[in-house]
């Protein structure tokens, strides 16, 4: 249990406090609209009807969504694009999808490698792209899922203002929809922006994130 | 690395399910 424990730190320290601000998103968003509902003279909801609604589902789905677009564009773009000092770059001249024997790919792969690494089988690309893939299949059913139910949630409060609901498209092409997603990319992208140059200065003692403390400022591509 | 495995494969059910939920919301809402 205590090896347990140890050897996945990451992953329960970040699943927890993930718990606990989706409760606390819960428990507050429940409370702000039966604020919302009191002004405008409706009941109020309760907690299980404010779970199962589409205000919530939005609310989480639409931050999701930037998350992993972040992710994915990360991924991406690191392959191509260098960024000199900071550790989160390859060094500058390895931009690009490198050789075989940097991927271990092939003859160059180890017994430990993955099947379709050693293999080269019909799989290799696929394989070679999961990551990136994975994160943007992920961002693109968030966005999704933030349409669907962003639509909902605006559809019932057009309803309670004897306003006409929306259509998929015309709510796709709404102030709505394009503020609830850019509000959360922009955030997104100054943070990585943020990451890819302050850590060309700045230094964290023992974290991969960083460089080591006495690295030179010019060292591209070198985790401490 | 089964513990790993676990982990990973839960993570994605999560999401997976997540997603199908809200999806689900928003098309009983509409």
């Amino acid at each position: 249990m205590r090896t347990f424990l140890r050897d996945n730190g990451l992953v329960l320290f970040f699943g927890t406090i993930f718990l606990l601000a989706l409760a606390g998103q819960a428990v507050a968003g429940f409370h702000a609209l039966n604020d919302d509902q009191v002004a405008d003279g409706a009941a109020p909801v309760t907690f299980a009807t404010y779970l199962t609604s589409s205000d919530f589902g939005a609310d989480v789905a639409e931050n999701w969504q930037s998350e992993y677009l972040q992710f994915a564009l990360y991924i991406l773009a690191t392959v191509h694009l260098v960024q000199r000092g900071s550790p989160e770059s390859k060094p500058v001249g390895k931009a690009g999808t490198e050789s075989d024997e940097d991927q271990q790919i092939g003859a160059h792969a180890g017994h430990e490698s993955p099947a379709p690494a050693r293999t080269g089988s019909p799989w290799l690309w696929w394989y070679s792209n999961s990551l990136g893939l994975t994160m943007g299949l992920i961002f693109l059913g968030s966005w999704t899922a933030q349409a669907v139910a962003g639509r909902a949630a605006y559809n019932a409060a057009q309803l309670r203002s004897f306003q006409d609901p929306l259509g998929l498209g015309e709510y796709l092409a709404s102030p709505d929809f394009w503020s609830r997603t850019l509000q959360n990319w922009q955030s997104e992208f100054l943070a990585i922006l943020s990451m890819a140059l302050l850590a060309i200065y700045l230094r964290q003692r023992g974290s991969p994130e960083s460089k080591p403390v006495g690295a030179a400022h010019s060292t591209t591509g070198v985790e401490g | 690395m089964k513990a790993q495995l676990a982990l990973f494969v839960a993570l994605l059910v999560f999401v997976g399910s997540g997603l199908a939920y809200v999806i689900a919301l928003g098309l009983l809402h509409r």
